[in-house]
C-alpha cells in the first residue's frame, strides 16, 4: 500500500485558478493561461509514494517541483486534486489538523537550511518537538540523540553560524528526525552544498535510509543525485511530471526529448546495471567463443563468460571481463541460474545516445511510464 | 475655477466631533495626563545627581563605563544650567509618547507585514501623517484636549508613529521567508510564529524604528512647548519668544544631552533585547578578550537591576524624609490658610498680576490657587463661582461682550492699570519721529516696513483696516506679517545694531523695560481708545473676603512697575513666574505692604504716627545698618523720621541742642566717654541695645603665630612696620596710639597710619586677596568678620579697657516727644548674628541701596517689625 498518493493535483496562481484548472483539463496549455495572467506551477499530478522508499522530483527551476513539495504537506493548498497520507485526504483537513499532521507525521528539510539563527543547534534541532509540546528535558534527549544520528554530537551547544553549510544541514536534517515523522520532505536539501560535501551528505541519508527506513520525497535538479538517492524518480517540465520511473527507466528509455537531453551527462556506466541491459540468454547460444567452441547450453555460456555478475552491478564493473573475451558476460538471478547475458557490443552500445523515438511516438506522462520491459525493448530494438 | 472650501469641511468636522466626542477626548485627556504625571513625579521625585546616577548606571549597563560617565556628566551639567526639573518633565512627555506610539505602532506594522490591503491603506495615511507641518496637529489638539501636556503628547505621537509601524513592518518582512515557511512546515500555530519567529528576528529593525520614534518624540518637544507642555521646549520656546540667547542655548544644550542619551541607549538596547544582536555582542566579544577590558566590562543584567534598585531605594528614602524646599514666608497670617482661586489669561500683563498677588496672598497666610483659562472659560467660571477673582479685564471694549453677558453674576473690583494702548513704536535713537505722520515721511529710513505679529491679531486688523489708511502708510509701507516672537526677535536685533526699526507694540509690554522705545503718536486716533485693566471677582467675594477685596481695589500699578514686573518675571522663565515676582519685590521693598497691609498686625500706625524724629548716625556700618533699619520700622508706624549723617563731634554738639533728637551708635562707657560727659546734661541715655562690642587690633587668620597683642612685638618687617587705622579723632585711635601700643612696647617698632574707616577696609581686602599680612584697627561688631576670617589680637592686659556697650542717646527731651518711640528703643535689643547679618545685607546693597539692603534683611526676618515696634492691639 502507498504511504503517500498524489492524484491529480493542479496548483494554478493567479485570478480564477478554477476556470484555469477546467480550461487545462480541456486541453489548454500554460503558455495560453500566462498569457491570461495566471501561472500554472503543477498540472495533472499523479503518483505513489511506497513506504520506505525515496522518491526523487527532478527538475530544473520553474518546472513546479517545489510546489508539488509544498502540496504535499499542505503549505500550499492544491487548486485541484487530493493527497492522501495513509489513506487520509490532507486537502479535506482543518488548519489545525493540517499543522497537526506536519507537527507530527511530516517533516521537512530545506534548501538554505532554514535554521532559526536566535536558537542553538540543541534548541533548533528540538523546534519540532517543542511544537509539539513535548516537555523539555525529553525534548532535550530526542534532540541530542537526532543530533548524534547525523554526527553532530558535541555541537549541541553552538550556534547554527558557527558551523559549516554541511553541518548546517544535518542540523536541519535532525531537526526533520527529532520529530520521529515518518515522512521526510527534502527540498533541494543538498543543492547549496558544496560537490564533495553533497556526495557525504547523500551516503549519510542512503545510510540512515537503511537503518530508519523513512518515507522520502526529494526535490532535485541534480540527475546524478536523483539517480544516487532515487528508487523511484520523477521528472517535471512546464508543470507536467513527464515520466516516472527507476534511475535505469528513465536513463535507458527516456520518455521524450527533454528527458533525453537531461541524461546526457550522466555517467551512465555507474548508473546503468547489468540487470537493465542484458539480453536474453538465448542471443549467444550457437555463437562460437574465441577459442573455437560453440555455446551450445546456458551452462555452456556460464562456463565461459569472463566475469558473473548480478543483476544489479553497475556495467562500470563490465568492461575489464568484456575486454579480455569477446563472449558475453554471464548474468545472474539470485539462484546462480542465468537470466541474461551482456555482450561487448551491447556494452558499448548503451553507452551511446539512446535514438531518439519516433515523432508521436512520445507517450503521454500519465501513462504509465513505468510499465517494466520498454527498457529493454528499446535497447534490444536498437 | 470654483472654490473648493476644503479647510472650512475640516473644521467644520473638527467642531462636530469636539461637539459630538468630548467624553472620549476627555478619556483620553485623562489616560495620557495620568501617564505623565505619573512618570513626571518618578522622575522628578529623586534628587538629581541620584536620578543621574540611575540613569548612568543604565547607560554602563547598555553601552559601557565610558558613556556611563559621559552621561552622568550631561546629566550633572543639566542639573548645574538648572534645567533639571524641565529637563525630566520633557523625558516624562517623551517617554509617555514614545510607549503610546510604540503601543499603536507596533501592532499597526504586524498587521501590516501581514496583510497587503492593510499595508496598502496604512501607507498613504503614514505619509500624510509624517509630511503634514506638525504644527498642523496642534490646532484640532488644543480643540480637542485644551492647553498642556496633553495636545503635546497626541501631536508628539502622531509625528513619531510612521517610522514605528514602517520599522515594525519591513522588519517583519524582512524575516527570510525560508525560517517562516520552516515553522510553518513543523506545524507552528500562526501566532506563535510571529512571537518566536518573526519578531525576535524583525527586532533589529523594530529597535531601530523605536530609537526613531523616539528621536522624533524628542524633536517634537519644542513644538509640544507651544502649546503649554511643560518641559525644555517650553524653554526654548520662552527663549524664543523673550530674544533670549542664552536661556535658548541652556535649552538647546540640555535637549542635546536628552537626544544624545536617548539615541545611544535605544540603539544600544537593541543588543540587550534583540536575540541576534546579542549573539553577534557574544562573539565580538569572545574575538576582543584581549585590550582595555575594563572599560568594556558591562555589569549583567541582575547586577544593574540592582544597582538601580538600591539608588532608587535611596532616592524614594531620600525623597521621603528629606526636607520640603522653602516656602512661601508668612510674613503676617492674615489669611489663615483660607483659599482663593484665581484665574488668568495667558497675556503677559495677567500672568503677572496674578503671580504678584500669589505670591501676596500666600505673604499673607492665604492659600492662593491659580489656574490660566481662555477668555470665555475664565468669565463663565468666574460667573459660576469656581473663581473668586481674576485682575485681566480689559474694559471697556475688549471685554465688553463678556462684561455685558454675565455683569450681573460679577463684581468690578476697579482697575489697576490704564489706559491701555496699541501703538506702533520705533527705537529711541530713531530721531524725529514721534508720531505716525513723522513715520510716514520716513518710510526709507524704514525699508518701507513695519514689523507686525500674528495676522489674526486685533490689532493687526486695526493697522490694516484703519491706522494704515488713516495715514497714509498704506502707499509706503508694507505691515510684516508674522509673530509676536518673531517681532521681538527682529526688535532685538535692530536694537542690538541700532538700526531703524518700526514694530507694532501695545502697552502694557515688558518691551517698553527692556528696551528704550518711542510710543508713536496717534494724534487722529486711528488706535481708538485703550481699555483700563480691571479686577473683577465673582458676586459675593467681596463680602466673603473684605480684606482681600479691599486689597484689589486699591491694587494700582504703574507702567514702569507693571512692565519692570513682566520683565522679571519674563527673566525667571517659564514655570518660575512666582521667583520672578519675589525677585520684583525684592528690587521694590515695601510694595508688598503698600499693596497688601496688614491690618491690625505688622504695619499698623503707631500711636505717634506722623511725629518726626530726627536721626543722627555716624558714617559706621553698624550705625547706618540700624538707622536705616529704624527708619524702615518707623515709617511702617506711619512715622515720618528724618536721618542726617553727622561725624561724632557735631552729633553731640547737635543732638545737646535739639537739632538731632536720638543716635544709636553711642560707644559707652569707654570710646565717646569725652564727648559723653561734656554734653551729658542735655543729653538722655535711652538704653544700651548691644553689649558684644570691643576695640582691637586684627589679622587675617592666615598669619600664623599672632594670636595676641604682645606677638606683635618683634614682627614688625611682617607688617611693614605699620598698622592701618581708621579716622584720626576716633576714641579708638587715640587709645591705640595713646595707651595700647605703649602697654604692648610697640611704640617703637610700629607706626599707626591715620586714614579712614572705608580705607582701611580696602587696604584689608587688598592684602586679603594676595594673602599679605596686615594688622588693621578694627572693631566689633564689624561685617569684616563675616567676610574674612580674621583673628582678633588678644588683649590681656586690658589696654583697650572695658568693653563698650552700645546706647542709643538722645535729647533731654526726647522720651517726652516720642514716648512711644521711646519705649520701643528701651526694649530694643540685637544679638551678634542679627547685626552681622544686617550689616552684611546693607554692604552687599552697596552704597545708595541701603534701604533694599535693609528691606531684604528685614524679608527674611519676617515678624522683626513687630518685634522691634510692637503696638498695642
Amino acid at each position: 500500500m502507498a504511504k503517500l498518493r498524489a492524484e491529480r493535483l493542479y496548483k494554478v496562481f493567479g485570478r480564477r485558478p478554477d476556470e484555469a484548472v477546467a480550461r487545462l483539463e480541456s486541453g489548454a496549455d500554460r503558455e495560453e493561461l500566462r498569457a491570461s495572467g495566471t501561472t500554472a506551477a503543477v498540472i495533472d499530478a499523479s503518483f505513489a509514494v511506497e513506504a520506505g522508499q525515496i522518491f526523487v522530483v527532478m527538475g530544473l527551476s520553474g518546472s513546479g517541483k517545489s510546489t508539488l513539495l509544498r502540496m504535499l504537506n499542505g503549505l500550499l493548498e492544491p487548486t485541484a486534486g487530493a493527497v492522501l497520507f495513509d489513506d487520509d485526504d490532507l486537502t479535506a483537513l482543518t488548519p489545525k489538523g493540517l499543522r497537526e499532521v506536519r507537527s507530527r507525521k511530516i517533516s521537512m528539510v530545506f534548501q538554505h537550511f532554514a535554521l532559526f539563527p536566535h536558537r542553538s543547534v540543541l534548541e533548533n534541532a528540538a523546534y519540532g518537538l517543542e511544537v509539539q509540546g513535548v516537555p523539555r528535558e525529553e525534548r532535550v534527549r530526542r534532540a541530542t540523540e537526532a543530533l548524534e544520528l547525523v554526527g553532530l554530537a558535541g555541537w549541541e551547544k553552538s550556534w547554527p553560524d558557527e558551523l559549516s553549510g554541511g553541518m548546517q544541514q544535518r542540523v536541519g536534517l535532525a531537526r526533520a528526525l527529532a520529530t520521529d515523522a515518518d515522512m521526510l520532505l527534502m527540498d533541494e536539501s543538498f543543492s547549496a552544498l558544496d560537490p564533495l560535501i553533497r556526495r557525504d551528505m547523500q551516503d549519510q541519508l542512503l545510510q540512515l535510509q537503511k537503518r530508519l527506513k523513512k518515507t522520502i520525497v526529494f526535490i532535485t535538479h541534480d540527475l546524478n543525485e536523483a539517480m544516487r538517492l532515487g528508487d523511484r524518480i520523477a521528472v517535471m517540465r512546464d508543470g507536467r511530471i513527464v515520466q516516472i520511473g527507476t534511475a535505469e527507466d528513465i536513463l535507458v528509455t527516456p520518455a521524450n526529448d527533454y528527458v533525453a537531453s537531461f541524461t546526457q551527462d550522466v555517467d551512465r556506466s555507474r548508473v546503468l546495471t547489468a540487470g537493465a541491459i542484458m539480453a536474453e540468454p538465448s542471443e549467444v547460444l550457437g555463437t562460437t567463443t574465441d577459442d573455437g567452441s560453440t555455446l551450445r547450453t546456458e551452462q555452456d555460456v556460464l562456463a565461459a563468460a569472463p566475469a558473473t555478475v548480478t543483476e544489479s552491478t553497475p556495467i562500470i564493473e563490465l568492461f575489464r571481463p568484456c575486454s579480455r573475451s569477446g563472449v558475453a558476460v554471464a548474468v545472474t538471478g539470485d539462484d546462480g541460474a542465468l537470466t541474461g547475458v551482456v555482450t561487448r557490443a551491447r556494452l558499448l552500445a548503451v553507452l551511446g545516445e539512446p535514438d531518439s523515438p519516433p515523432d508521436g511516438a512520445e507517450p503521454p506522462a500519465g501513462d504509465s511510464p513505468d510499465a517494466p520491459g520498454t527498457a529493454k525493448k528499446v535497447i534490444t530494438g536498437a | 475655477m470654483p472654490r473648493l472650501q476644503l479647510g472650512d469641511w475640516i473644521n467644520s468636522g473638527v467642531n462636530w466631533l469636539r461637539d459630538n466626542l468630548s467624553w472620549l477626548f476627555d478619556f483620553i485627556s485623562s489616560v495620557v495626563q495620568g501617564m505623565y504625571d505619573g512618570v513626571n513625579t518618578v522622575l522628578s521625585g529623586p534628587e538629581p545627581l541620584l536620578l543621574a546616577g540611575i540613569l548612568a548606571l543604565l547607560a554602563w549597563w547598555l553601552r559601557g563605563l565610558l558613556p556611563a560617565v559621559l552621561a552622568f556628566l550631561g546629566f550633572a551639567l543639566i542639573d548645574s544650567i538648572e534645567l533639571w526639573g524641565e529637563a525630566m518633565n520633557t523625558l516624562a512627555l517623551v517617554l509617555v509618547a514614545g510607549v503610546i506610539t510604540i503601543v499603536f505602532a507596533v501592532p499597526l506594522g504586524i498587521w501590516a507585514s501581514r496583510n497587503r490591503a492593510v499595508s496598502a491603506v496604512i501607507r498613504p495615511v503614514l505619509d500624510f501623517m509624517q509630511t503634514m507641518p506638525a504644527f498642523v496637529y496642534l490646532i484640532p489638539g488644543i480643540f480637542f484636549f485644551g492647553l498642556g501636556v496633553v495636545p503635546g503628547v497626541v501631536a508628539t505621537v502622531i509625528f513619531s508613529m510612521p517610522p514605528g509601524v514602517r520599522m515594525t513592518e519591513l522588519g517583519i518582512r524582512q524575516v527570510d521567508a525560508e525560517l517562516v515557511e520552516a515553522a510553518d512546515a513543523f506545524g507552528t500555530h500562526p501566532r506563535r510564529t510571529l512571537l518566536r519567529v518573526q519578531l525576535p528576528l524583525a527586532l533589529p529593525t523594530i529597535m531601530a524604528g523605536v530609537n526613531q520614534v523616539i528621536m522624533l518624540a524628542l524633536s517634537m518637544v519644542v513644538i509640544a512647548g507651544m502649546v503649554g507642555a511643560e518641559g525644555l521646549g517650553s524653554t526654548v520656546f520662552q527663549a524664543i519668544s523673550s530674544v533670549d540667547v542664552a536661556m535658548g542655548f541652556e535649552g538647546g544644550i540640555a535637549v542635546v544631552i536628552l537626544a544624545m542619551y536617548l539615541d545611544r541607549m535605544t540603539s544600544a538596547l537593541n543588543q540587550r533585547v534583540s536575540p541576534l544582536a546579542r549573539r553577534a555582542l557574544a562573539k565580538e566579544k569572545a574575538k576582543a578578550l584581549s585590550g582595555m577590558k575594563v572599560l568594556h566590562w558591562r555589569p549583567a543584567t541582575s547586577v544593574a537591576m540592582v544597582g538601580v534598585v538600591v539608588l532608587a531605594l535611596v532616592a524614594g528614602g531620600m525623597s521621603m524624609f528629606g526636607g520640603d524646599d522653602e516656602g512661601p514666608k508668612v510674613s503676617a497670617n492674615v489669611g489663615k490658610g483660607q483659599s482663593v482661586n484665581i484665574g488668568y489669561i495667558n497675556w503677559d500683563e495677567g500672568v503677572a498680576s496674578t503671580f504678584l498677588w500669589k505670591e501676596l496672598l500666600e505673604q499673607r497666610g492665604f492659600k492662593p490657587k491659580v489656574q490660566s483659562y481662555d477668555v470665555g472659560a475664565l468669565y463663565t467660571g468666574m460667573a459660576a463661582g469656581n473663581i473668586d477673582f481674576e485682575t485681566d479685564s480689559w474694559l471697556p471694549t475688549t471685554h465688553a461682550a463678556y462684561w455685558a453677558k454675565y455683569k450681573s453674576k460679577l463684581e468690578n473690583l476697579g482697575s489697576w492699570y490704564g489706559p491701555t494702548s496699541l501703538e506702533v513704536a520705533v527705537p529711541s535713537y530713531v530721531k524725529g519721529v514721534k508720531t505716525l505722520d513723522d513715520l510716514e515721511k520716513k518710510s526709507s529710513t524704514f525699508k518701507k516696513k513695519i514689523v507686525g505679529i500674528e495676522p489674526g491679531a486685533g490689532e493687526m486688523k486695526l493697522m490694516q483696516d484703519k491706522v494704515m489708511p488713516g495715514y497714509g502708510l498704506n502707499k509706503n509701507f508694507s505691515l510684516v506679517k508674522g509673530s509676536t516672537a518673531a517681532m521681538l526677535s527682529q526688535l532685538d536685533r535692530s536694537y542690538a545694531k541700532k538700526e531703524p526699526i518700526a514694530v507694532t507694540l501695545w502697552s502694557p509690554h515688558w518691551a517698553y523695560d527692556k528696551y528704550k522705545l518711542t510710543k508713536l503718536k496717534d494724534p487722529k486716533g486711528a488706535f481708538g481708545k485703550g481699555d483700563r485693566i480691571d479686577t473683577l471677582a465673582r458676586k459675593g467675594f467681596s463680602k466673603e473676603n473684605p480684606q482681600v477685596a479691599k486689597w484689589l481695589k486699591n491694587f494700582k500699578l504703574d507702567e514702569k512697575q507693571l512692565t519692570s514686573l513682566e520683565s522679571a518675571i519674563q527673566d525667571a522663565g517659564k514655570g518660575k513666574e512666582q521667583q520672578g515676582v519675589r525677585a520684583w519685590l525684592k528690587q521694590n521693598p515695601g510694595i508688598a505692604n503698600k499693596l497688601a497691609p496688614v491690618p491690625g498686625g505688622a504695619d499698623q500706625k503707631g500711636k505717634d504716627a506722623g511725629a518726626a524724629p530726627m536721626i543722627g548716625y555716624f558714617p559706621w556700618d553698624e550705625d547706618i545698618a540700624t538707622t536705616y533699619l529704624w527708619k524702615n520700622v518707623l515709617e511702617r508706624r506711619g512715622y515720618k523720621p528724618e536721618i542726617k549723617q553727622y561725624d561724632v563731634g557735631s552729633m553731640f554738639t547737635g543732638m545737646s541742642t535739639g537739632q538731632v533728637d536720638v543716635e544709636f551708635d553711642g560707644w559707652l562707657p569707654v570710646a565717646q566717654k569725652q564727648y559723653w560727659d561734656k554734653y551729658k546734661k542735655n543729653l538722655v541715655d535711652v538704653g544700651s541695645w548691644y553689649d558684644k562690642t570691643s576695640l582691637e587690633i586684627a589679622v587675617p587668620s592666615y598669619v600664623k603665630g599672632v594670636k595676641s597683642l604682645a606677638d606683635l612685638k618683634g614682627k614688625a618687617s611682617t607688617f611693614d612696620g605699620k598698622i592701618v587705622g581708621i579716622e584720626p579723632g576716633t576714641g579708638e585711635m587715640k587709645l591705640l596710639k595713646g595707651k595700647v601700643l605703649k602697654e604692648y612696647g610697640l611704640d617703637k617698632e610700629y607706626k599707626v597710619s591715620d586714614g579712614s574707616s572705608p580705607a582701611m577696609l580696602a587696604q584689608l581686602e587688598r592684602s586679603y586677596a594676595k594673602k599679605e599680612p596686615v594688622a588693621v584697627v578694627l572693631w566689633t561688631p564689624h561685617w569684616a568678620y563675616s567676610k574674612y576670617k580674621l583673628t582678633k589680637l588678644a588683649d590681656p592686659k586690658k589696654a583697650f579697657g572695658a568693653n563698650n556697650q552700645l546706647h542709643t542717646l538722645a535729647n533731654k527731651s526726647f522720651p517726652k516727644k516720642f514716648p512711644e518711640f521711646n519705649g520701643w528703643l528701651k526694649k530694643w535689643h540685637m544679638t551678634e548674628k542679627e547685626l552681622a547679618s544686617l550689616e552684611q545685607a546693607v554692604q552687599d546693597a552697596g552704597k545708595g541701596n541701603e534701604e533694599k539692603g535693609v528691606q531684604k534683611w528685614m524679608d527674611a526676618h519676617p515678624g522683626i517689625v513687630d518685634k522691634m515696634a510692637p503696638v498695642a492691639p
